[in-house]
């Protein structure tokens, strides 16, 4: 197979040399490459699973009702899970409530967490609650109690706020309907109100 | 009558601190009610009354008047002012009392029906049967 002109000889090597680098270029794509973990490219969801197996977690749940005195609730959060050993009770997080009077005044709440008791017919909102009213009190406070039923909201302890009559500090509020159908929110214990002309 | 009241310049847009037992606001007019030993404080003037209902300018979003009730007395500097009631007007800083007021002022003491105090200028007018008790310190 000795060939006389360089060509044929160029061709004949290439022959040979061209194979034996691909089959290098290949080797390289299984000996050199990362070990790659299987484990640790899948995405797995961090949720407990047993936990969120053993309790019912309910998302966005959503209250709303009419007291007996026409004022139109609405509670919603953004995760409850009701009490292990007291049914009736609920613990949510991050929970709003709006209280629409028949007069038509607005009132929203705010708070961090919160408990609906169904058999006290009351929820509770706790840890810095806010209270905003649409004729523009805004009132914050550590823990406010809401009856479902009928309009009566209270403060557990001191309330702090804002609004067209200045800065307003109270001992506790009230908010509940007098005997004559109107709606009072009642500042108790001690009130201090600065008002700047 | 003419009387000099504070003597002093009162500044009616220094802020104004109420400090009561109860406030109650009706949600309905809105409208607000300070009950319960009442003390309006503006600068020197003190007026302290049992029930204070507060009126707002027709855009709700000033103080108009403040109508205290249940025995007011207004105290401005050295002198004192004793009524049944009182309208203090924040805008005018005028303080209308009425109902057998009593004013003292040092051992001199005056009564009247009806009583105004402009606070800016610290007069005091009074009219309605009006009776001045001069007394003369030489004598106790």
């Amino acid at each position: 197979m000795a060939f006389d002109n360089s060509y044929s000889r160029f061709v004949a090597w290439a022959k040979i040399v061209l194979p034996l680098v691909a089959l290098g270029l290949l080797s390289t794509l299984f000996l050199f490459s990362k070990p790659i973990d299987p484990s640790l490219s899948l995405p797995y969801a961090k949720v407990d699973v047993e936990q969120s197996a053993r309790e019912q977690q309910i998302k966005e749940p959503t209250y709303s009702g009419i007291t007996s005195d026409g004022a139109a609730i609405k509670v919603v959060a953004e995760t409850a899970r009701p009490d292990v050993d007291n049914t009736g009770l609920m613990s949510a997080k991050v929970l709003t409530a709006e209280l629409v009077l028949p007069s038509g005044r607005i009132m929203d709440i705010q708070s961090k967490r919160g408990t609906i008791d169904n058999n006290t017919n009351q929820v509770t909102l706790e840890g810095n609650v806010q209270l905003d009213t649409s004729d523009g009190y805004q009132i914050l406070t550590q823990s406010l109690t809401s009856a479902l039923g009928k309009t009566h909201i209270t403060t557990a302890g001191t309330v702090q706020g804002t609004g067209p009559l200045g800065f307003l500090q109270a001992g506790q509020m009230e908010l509940s309907q007098s005997n004559d159908a109107q709606y009072l929110l009642v500042f108790k214990k001690g009130v201090k109100l600065i008002y700047t002309p | 009558q003419q009387l000099q009241f504070g003597g002093m310049q009162q500044d009616t847009d220094a802020p104004v601190e109420v400090t009561s037992d109860q406030l109650s606001i009706n949600q309905t007019d809105g409208s607000a009610t300070f009950t319960g030993n009442v003390i309006v404080g503006q600068g020197e003037m003190r007026l302290s009354a049992q029930r204070v209902v507060v009126i707002y300018t027709e855009d709700q979003s000033e103080i108009e008047q403040m109508l205290a009730f249940g025995g007011v007395t207004l105290v401005n500097g050295p002198e004192a002012a004793e009524a049944d009631e009182a309208d203090y007007t924040l805008s005018t800083g005028t303080v209308l009392m009425r109902g057998n007021v009593v004013v003292t002022q040092g051992p001199s003491a005056v009564s009247a029906d009806r009583m105004t105090v402009d606070l800016e200028t610290g007069t005091a007018q009074l009219d309605g049967r009006v009776r001045t008790l001069l007394q003369s310190s030489g004598q106790n």
